[in-house]
């Protein structure tokens, strides 16, 4: 499998940069000039390109702000959406160097050096599209969803965290464990899914450097001013990241959080226990469950688990990467449709009545894999081969149900 | 010298259960030898033939012929009698025929008209069926009111409107209007509107002024009647398209060019791109270039065709999207060595799914019909049959389907050609019918068999009726190929829409045996050097198509080939053997039964709502309109296994268990008729074996007679009754007493009606709404009826079923990675891992409320509705595909109602 990005100027065509992971060889130059001048010759007869398929892959154009074209190129059977990755790529670009530089590119030189500080960004986004890699850094199960924890610890660490947004002036913090989030500021959700997205992937790309500030640009909150994300380590894998203005200093925000968290060290310390299993110990799973992925289709959050049972038997049959890879797949080609909400605009028009999708299910030889939905709650589980279609159901329906009402759970 | 009789036509042409009487053309058969065929002057110059005469349709009075007339048409096969024998002499004297008739250009183009009119069913012959299709404005002018002519024209002065006469000499068109009458008209008439009637009298040029002169001394204000043109609808009429020899119509053109439909083909290497006047571009259309979007944008998918595999080392292009003047369309790559072949549709007709199905499935056709695409599109003087065949395939694919409902392409239609499961002894005598035909037992053509060589070998058929494929006797990619070839040319539709008289097609093929074959030479068992003839006879809404090869043991064909009256008449007397069996009537109430197996298709019967209307349905008979439902009621006579073959027969209320396989079509209704048996299977078994062999039903032909009364008094009856229990029971035992059972042709009729409903899926209830199983190796899929939609006429079964559609295309897709995996061990593209494995997916959906509230399902029930589809791939021996759709109430197990599908075929 490979994934090709290549960022042009659409007036001049001059490469802005390409990145790609997988087996494939570099681009050329030339190769980049064909492209874009396919789309730009279909422009100037009034068409334009929507997409191409490939055996086994599509490419892509896609223009943002009319200044940058954006060519996406993937194959190799990687089941990933493309349109919705260039449009992180957009967002990571405008995350790093603010609208207003891609909208203008007076200076294309300059904007290319100042994209180079997205390069580690982008670089771990197409890592992480890329099941044999899974395993090795930290995963991205779908592009449009933040992983997180679910612990019964998070409505009192959401408290510490408000006192710590007030006590920088921010107004946005959470705290993240080995990547995923495990709770937020009260006001978080006036952030956009997909900017909170961006700023878990900053701390993810944060290579342990224990406090460290970074100006953002949040693409749809405020994508001409620059905010402050300031990440800080608390412990191992444990960052807490706040988005803020420009005071306080750096040196005294260190105060801050040595005061502020102290106490709670004992807490994160148990929170960070619930790792990998990722769910409560209070909600438990039957034993033919072998990985589970829940989605909270208000924000945009999603609870994968592969470790649900004490580690008695090691999971030999599948390797825990693989599942996870299995329940991405099986999540991006086929639950999505459960969710017309997650779609974008684009393609939602239809005046006729559509069938509401209630549950789907797959068999492999191997597994069989299901998904339902429930309200705002989406979960996708991985069984056994020998589960019926009809238990699986229950099962489903069950565990749906003890997300719902459990007090441990706190999205 | 052809005296052709009109038939009895008793009933529209999309029930034909018409009496069969109307299954044999005597006159023309006993017509002498020297007799010249109807189409023969239809016969191309590179002796090619397409003949259609449609079914005019018309209401005319039963018993307008003599009786004696109708028994004649009863003759038994054996006396058959040609028009021709094979001798080769006499096929040379044919040929020499034709030579003069097609110099005779004018009398072609003649009878052209001729033809054109009798499809098209001028007003003259068919009232009614004007009446019902075309619409009619009355306009009332106000006799008071007098327009001011300058020509002092009666009708001007009168109306204020000025007309011409249309092309036939006879039809009144609109010109113009005067200014002072363009009011009264505008909103309503349009210029180029038919003046139909005056107070109620037809006019036309002959009579307008005596029809005038009436109006200007009756006092009262006369009321104007004008047609509208049905030039929309003739453009798009695929029989006149199949007909035409030239060009296709401009304004045709021009409405596809509109409608964003475009194919192109363009040779890319550096030599014929320099030498040819149009940068390589060797075909395009619709023309003029200029006009066509994709000529003009050809250098993107040229260039794209090129760059993917060569610098981002992916494969070749197979489809872009494009967004267009806001039309999305989708353009389909085939690239062909250096050329590039692209076709292009718009989105709203034919998604992306359809298009890459149907690239594959034009190449097919082109190859098939030409050899190879370059072939296809280098050949001199082929540019007007191309186009030809393209208006065609573009009309048929986006103008084709009439039912309003789906203006898309059906998924069936897409992906094989659509078989349906009859019981097993129709198919065999289906099968019989044209085994005959292949085998072609030349002894019995012609007494002098040692001078005369057989000019073809029959190398195998296949049967369809009303689209629907019945039977084929053809190797799969062969099948493959001709179903494309019917269903493109828009020959399928028609056969589904109109009833025809008769349909010959004789076209040259390359068969894709032979195209494989030239690549790699000396292989010990080659297929002969020879060519190869596709003929395709047609009657009523049966479609026979012939393969034939000329060469090896036949004479050889040298030149001009135009087809042989002689074979074309086989084919014609192969059809005909199927109407004396009753296949038509068998067919027409086959399609309408919903048995084979059994879908529940009034599906809010499976709510707790429905429940309560179906009880009350069924306290009152006379209400319940839909005899399957009321028969499925009964669950004695529901048999969820098949036991018309020797297969676990679980039900017993048949009482005999025989297990011969020619035995088994009687015990279906053995117990009616028990004392006929013995003769019976006697009959069936000798004419299996031999086709002359219907002596004995010769012989009762004055009992037929009386069995054809007794059969209509028989159908009158149950018509008037209304009820539908009387047809079979103890009625039909009763009426067998007059009934001679010894007719053969009569079993398929009776059977319908004894026939036992099958299910498939598990529980009380039948759950299923819908199946498709696909062997795509095989080009074959087996799917209910074609018009199952529009016998349940029913909002949320059209809503399920457009859903199972849509979701069959998804879960397809995605068990295509599981196929070619199994295929290929070694893919050259890497292949998502995951996916390979996956072999069932299911969905499973909920109605929305508006659809139910809209069928009655109270609201205050607030029952959701919910349907699984789910679509299984079944690897061993051979892939096969199996989607179902049924209600959530009980589980299935898609295995097992493979396994009883299997029981049906």
């Amino acid at each position: 499998m490979s994934v090709i990005v290549i960022a042009v100027a659409t007036e001049s065509g001059v490469p802005v940069f390409s990145r790609k992971k997988g087996t494939n060889e570099n681009v050329q130059f030339s190769t980049i000039a064909s492209l874009h001048g396919i789309n730009m010759f279909s422009k100037c007869h009034n068409t334009s390109m929507v997409s191409t398929y490939i055996d086994n892959g599509a490419i892509l154009w896609k223009e943002y702000c009319q200044s940058i074209t954006l060519i996406g190129i993937v194959t190799g059977g990687l089941e990933c959406d493309l349109e919705l990755l260039l449009s992180c790529v957009h967002d990571i670009m405008i995350f790093c160097v603010g609208k207003k530089e891609l909208e203008d590119l007076k200076n294309i030189d300059q904007v290319k050096r100042d994209l180079r500080q997205c390069y580690p960004l982008l670089d771990y986004m197409l890592e992480s599209l890329d099941p044999n890699t899974v395993s090795s850094t930290l995963p991205t199960l779908a592009l449009d969803l933040i992983q997180s924890i679910l612990c019964s610890q998070a409505q009192t660490l959401q408290q510490a965290l408000d006192h710590y947004a007030e006590s920088v002036s921010g107004r946005w913090a959470c705290l993240s464990i080995q990547g995923h989030l495990v709770s937020t500021s009260s006001d978080f959700h006036e952030l956009h899914p997909r900017e909170t997205r961006l700023l878990l992937l900053l701390t993810a790309a944060q290579d342990g450097a224990p406090l460290r500030e970074t100006p953002v640009y949040l693409p749809q909150m405020s994508p001409n001013v620059a905010f402050r994300a300031i990440t800080c380590k608390l412990l191992a894998d444990v960052y807490i990241l706040v988005v803020c203005g420009a005071t306080p200093p750096l040196s005294q925000i260190d105060e801050i959080v040595l005061q502020c968290w102290e106490s709670y060290a004992q807490m994160i310390k148990e929170t960070k226990l619930v790792y990998p299993r990722n769910f409560p110990m209070s909600i438990t799973f039957e034993p033919c469950v072998l990985g589970i992925l829940v989605i909270n289709i208000n924000n945009r959050r999603c609870v994968f688990s592969r470790h649900l049972h004490p580690p008695s038997q090691k999971g030999r049959a599948t390797s825990g990467a693989h599942r996870m890879d299995i329940l991405r797949t099986f999540y991006v080609t086929s639950c999505k449709e459960l969710v017309p909400e997650l779609k974008r605009e684009a393609d939602a028009k239809d005046p006729e009545p559509l069938a509401i999708m209630n549950e789907t299910y797959w068999c492999s030889e191997y597994h069989k894999y299901h998904a339902q939905r429930s309200q705002t709650l989406l979960c996708c589980v991985l069984y056994t081969a020998t589960v019926q279609i009809h238990t699986m159901r229950l099962i489903s329906s069950q565990i749906l149900q003890d997300l719902n009402t459990s007090k441990d759970v706190y999205w | 010298m052809n005296q052709y009789k009109r038939k009895i036509t008793e009933e529209s042409p999309c029930d034909s259960d018409n009496d069969w009487t109307n299954s044999s053309d005597d006159s023309k058969y006993s017509d002498s030898e020297s007799s010249v065929p109807e189409w023969d002057s239809d016969v191309g110059e590179d002796g090619e033939l397409v003949y259609i005469k449609l079914k005019p349709v018309e209401v005319h009075e039963e018993n307008k012929t003599p009786l004696l007339e109708n028994c004649e048409t009863f003759r038994p096969r054996s006396n058959f009698k040609r028009s021709s024998t094979r001798r080769s002499t006499k096929g040379r004297i044919f040929k020499v025929l034709k030579v003069n008739k097609t110099k005779n250009t004018d009398d072609t183009s003649k009878k052209h008209l001729d033809q054109g009119t009798s499809s098209h069913n001028t007003p003259s012959t068919s009232k009614n069926y004007y009446e019902d299709n075309y619409k009619f404005i009355v306009v009332q002018v106000s006799k008071n009111m007098i327009f001011s002519s300058e020509k002092n024209c009666q009708i001007e002065k009168l109306f204020g409107i000025s007309l011409e006469t249309h092309s036939d000499n006879k039809t009144l068109v609109v010109v113009d209007f005067l200014t002072e009458a363009r009011a009264i008209y505008m909103s309503k008439v349009k210029k180029g509107y038919f003046l139909y009637k005056i107070n109620g009298i037809e006019v036309n040029s002959y009579n307008i002024n005596s029809v005038l002169q009436r109006i200007v001394e009756d006092p009262s204000s006369p009321k104007l009647t004008f047609q509208m043109p049905t030039e929309e609808q003739n453009i798009f009429s695929i029989e006149s398209l199949l007909v035409i020899k030239g060009a296709p119509d401009n304004t045709l053109t021009h409405v596809l060019n509109e409608s964003m439909c475009s194919v192109l083909y363009i040779c890319c290497n550096d030599i014929e791109y320099n030498s040819n006047d149009d940068k390589g571009v060797l075909y395009c259309y619709p023309r003029p270039f200029n006009q066509n979007f994709l000529y003009n944008t050809r250098g993107a998918y040229v260039t794209m065709n090129h760059l993917a595999p060569k610098s981002l080392g992916t494969s070749e292009p197979i489809s872009s999207t494009i967004l267009y003047n806001n039309i999305l369309i989708n353009v389909t790559y085939t690239s062909h060595y250096s050329d590039l072949l692209l076709i292009a549709f718009p989105n709203n007709d034919i998604d992306l799914f359809c298009a890459k199905k149907l690239i594959i499935e034009i190449v097919k056709l082109l190859e098939f019909l030409y050899g190879s695409l370059k072939a296809c599109f280098t050949k001199p003087n082929n540019v007007d049959k191309l186009d030809g065949l393209f208006s065609r395939i573009f009309v048929t694919l986006l103008y084709g389907n009439n039912s309003k409902s789906n203006k898309n392409i059906l998924v069936e239609d897409v992906l094989a050609a659509h078989s349906i499961t009859l019981p097993l002894d129709v198919r065999v005598q289906v099968d019989d019918a044209i085994t005959e035909l292949e085998a072609a037992d030349y002894r019995e053509w012609t007494d002098d068999i040692d001078n005369f060589q057989r000019l073809y070998t029959v190398i195998g058929s296949c049967l369809y009726y009303s689209g629907h494929l019945l039977s084929s006797h053809l190797q799969d990619e062969d099948l493959k190929e001709i179903n494309a070839f019917l269903k493109l040319n828009g020959v399928l539709n028609m056969s589904t829409v109109k009833e025809m008289e008769k349909l010959v097609m004789w076209k040259e093929v390359f068969i894709h045996e032979h195209r494989k074959q030239s690549k790699n030479d000396n292989h010990e068992y080659r297929i002969p050097d020879g060519r190869w003839f596709l003929l395709v006879v047609g009657k009523g809404h049966f479609i026979l198509s012939t393969l034939m090869e000329a060469g090896g043991c036949t004479e050889d064909a040298i030149g001009v080939t135009p087809p042989s009256p002689f074979y074309v008449e086989e084919c014609e007397s192969c059809l005909e053997l199927l109407y004396e069996i009753g296949l038509d009537k068998y067919m027409s109430s086959w399609v309408r039964s919903n048995t084979h197996p059994q879908l529940e298709i009034v599906p809010e019967y499976l709510t707790k709502y429905g429940k309560k209307i179906k009880e009350i349905n069924s306290l009152k008979p006379e209400s319940s309109q839909k005899s399957t439902l009321k028969i499925s009621k009964s669950p004695l006579e529901v048999k969820k296994r098949h036991s018309s073959s020797e297969h676990v027969n679980t039900a017993s209320n048949t009482s005999d268990n025989s297990i011969s396989t020619y035995g088994s079509h009687h015990n279906l209704y053995s117990q009616w008729y028990n004392g006929q048996k013995y003769r019976h299977s006697n009959l069936d078994v000798s004419y299996s074996e031999d086709s002359n062999s219907l002596k004995s039903t010769s012989e009762k032909s004055e009992e037929r007679v009386q069995g054809r009364r007794a059969d209509r008094e028989l159908r009158n009856r149950r018509e008037s009754s209304g009820s539908d229990s009387d047809w079979d029971g103890q009625e039909g035992s009763r009426a067998s007493s007059s009934i001679d059972m010894s007719d053969i042709r009569k079993s398929l009729l009776n059977e319908i009606n004894h026939v036992t409903i099958h299910r498939i899926t598990a529980g009380e209830e039948n759950v299923l709404f819908h199946f498709i199983q696909l062997e795509s190796e095989k080009g074959i899929l087996i799917a209910p009826v074609k018009n199952i939609e529009a016998q349940s006429n029913n909002i949320l079964y059209s809503f399920i079923i457009k859903t199972f559609r849509s979701a069959c295309k998804k879960i397809h897709e995605l068990l295509q990675h599981s196929i070619r995996f199994k295929r290929n061990h070694a893919p050259a593209n890497p292949l998502n891992k995951i996916l390979v494995a996956v072999k069932e997916y299911g969905i499973l959906f909920q109605a929305p409320m508006e659809i139910l509230n809209q069928c009655g399902i109270n609201k205050k029930n607030q029952e959701t509705f919910q349907f699984w589809v789910v679509g299984r791939v079944f690897s061993e021996p051979e892939p096969r595909e199996l989607y179902i759709c049924y209600h959530e109430s009980i589980p299935q197990d898609l295995t097992e109602v493979a396994y009883l599908l299997s029981y049906l075929e």
